[in-house]
């Protein structure tokens, strides 16, 4: 029993990694273009597909299908950009019309992804040898997936510090008519951080690749999670979604061992409406007085 | 013989570096804004009082390209900003220290100072205004690792100014800098502003402190209800009765 609680941590946290950086994507998108992604897991099923064809279906290989993914994704995130979000932005829709939108698409995007690929599972059936640490098992896949996505949470980290368009984005993230009166165009770090967000998706779709088999609405689960660790952190707040990754990851994985993976469900939003009634600003967001 | 007298009093006359010809400025339906002209010369300092709500910091908002203008036209050097975007007009040398500071909150004060020097043209010449900036405001040299919501009100307007400076302005636009802060900073504040002035920069300024304003500025306009009412060098200003009575409090 203590073996099993103890794999199931460890899964808990490597999918936690990668939840970290979905969470990240959603989480940006949400404090500079000030629109909850909802379609954000979508993508990544998108991107799944991409892979699944390049790999598959046009037999190219692995690594290359995925490499090729991000850019596709990356110009998914854009076009999104230009026929989703600006109109909506454009119109100064409220946010209920907005969410509405986004919901739209994500029916939109599942079944454009049904007459494309089908409803049956799509996988790129590659085994990659399990490691065994003492009584741990360890997929390599899962391993690629977290070390991968603390590796590229990093690189975000220092991107968004250290540079003048990392620091443009934060800016226009805090207040935008001040960032404006800086010389930046909000246009323009829209379309980046979409664009970015994209990639994202590309990139988490190739993590995901290896572990699982795709299908139309394997994209939903993955949103939810991510709106769930995004609210749990606090909207906006970078580093409380991280925390917030780890702590789903961990919850799911453990409850699913201990209980079944339809209750591990129940759990996880149990731990999160708890957390909004106590916290309704999440772990590490700042109150907003009235 | 009167045409040549008039090219010369077209010569004596300091050339406009801001030029705002009949601006109109609506909030949807609401006019806020009725056919303003108004001039800011190369190094000149003016200031714009008039009541709450009068629309001072519409104009500013205007000019700085927050917001657009429904009618009249706003050139800056040869250029006309009416219909371009805040962020281009920045880059012809326009800096707007929003009301309050409107500082980054979760960015540090080096940060701040840093978005500052967005521009391209900026960016080359940041270290050595960064430089400059901490000789005129040391104690944000000491704060630079701090947030800016850390810092006390009369630091955070400090820091708003200095993060002008950084994008290398010809005019600034301060838009009430006294706004909030108790009367010791204000003072202090205005050191800041002279500071500036005799650097050689243009500033327009929008402010309620009307006596203090007026000591630092070489023109004033008066401007009530969106509408300018009066208008001239700062010695009519302090001397007029009803600028006195009104504004002054004498």
């Amino acid at each position: 029993m203590t073996e099993l609680l103890l794999n199931s941590i460890v899964n808990g946290i490597l999918l936690g990694g990668v939840l970290a950086l979905l969470a990240f994507g959603m989480n940006l998108i949400f404090g500079v273009v000030k629109i909850i992604h909802l379609a954000y897991g979508q993508c990544v099923m998108l991107g799944m597909y991409v892979v699944y064809t390049l790999a598959v279906q046009m037999h190219l290989p692995v690594i290359l299908s995925c490499i090729i993914a991000l850019p596709v994704m990356g110009i998914v995130g854009l076009v999104l950009q230009l026929l989703v979000i600006n109109p909506l932005l454009k119109a100064k829709a409220n946010p209920l019309t907005q969410l509405l939108a986004l919901a739209g698409l994500t029916i939109v995007v599942e079944n454009a992804a049904q007459v494309v690929w089908g409803a049956d599972l799509r996988g790129i059936n590659i085994q990659l040898p399990l490691i065994h640490i003492g009584n741990v098992f360890l997929r390599t896949s899962n391993l690629i997936a977290f070390f991968g996505a603390l590796l590229t949470l990093w690189g975000l980290y220092l991107f968004l510090n250290r540079t003048y368009l990392g620091l443009a984005i934060r800016s226009i993230a805090q207040d935008l008519d001040s960032a404006r009166l800086m010389g930046i165009n909000p246009r323009m770090i829209y379309f980046i951080t979409m664009a970015a967000g994209g990639i994202l998706t590309g990139l988490i779709a190739a993590f995901f690749s290896p572990i699982y088999a795709v299908h139309p609405h394997f994209g939903g689960s993955f949103t939810l999670m991510a709106f769930i660790i995004v609210v749990l952190g606090g909207m906006g707040n970078l580093l409380g979604g991280f925390i917030g990754a780890f702590i789903i990851g961990v919850v799911t994985s453990v409850s699913a061992v201990l209980t079944s993976t339809e209750i591990a469900d129940i759990i996880v939003l149990v731990i999160f409406i708890s957390v909004i009634l106590i916290r309704p600003q999440g772990l590490l967001g700042i109150r907003v007085s009235k | 013989m009167p045409r040549s007298s008039r090219l010369t009093w077209e010569r004596k006359r300091p050339a406009a570096m801001l030029e705002i010809e009949k601006v109109s400025v609506f909030y949807g339906e609401f006019q806020a804004i009725f056919d303003v002209s108004l001039r800011v010369s190369e190094g000149e300092t003016v200031i714009t009082v008039g009541p709450n709500g009068a629309g001072k910091s519409t104009l500013l908002k205007t000019i700085s390209g927050l917001l657009q203008p429904r009618s009249g036209s706003i050139t800056f050097l040869g250029n006309r900003l009416d219909r371009m975007p805040a962020h281009e007009i920045v880059e012809l040398g326009i800096a707007q220290v929003p009301e309050g500071g409107r500082l980054f909150p979760q960015l540090s004060v080096y940060e701040n100072l840093r978005v500052g020097s967005f521009l391209p043209r900026a960016r080359g010449e940041a270290t050595a205004t960064l430089k400059e900036i901490y000789g005129l405001f040391p104690i944000l040299d000491e704060r630079k690792r701090q947030y800016a919501d850390t810092l006390s009100g009369g630091e955070r307007q400090m820091l708003a100014i200095a993060r002008s400076l950084m994008s290398r302005p010809k005019l600034i636009l301060l838009d009430e800098p006294s706004s909030g802060l108790a009367p010791r900073v204000v003072t202090r504040v205005f050191e800041f502003v002279h500071q500036i002035k005799s650097q050689g920069y243009a500033i327009l300024m929008v402010e309620q402190n009307v006596r203090k304003g007026l000591q630092l500025s070489d023109r004033a306009y008066l401007i009530e209800s969106g509408r300018i009412v009066k208008e001239g060098p700062r010695k009519t200003f302090l001397e007029d009765d009803y600028i006195k009575k009104a504004y002054i409090g004498l």
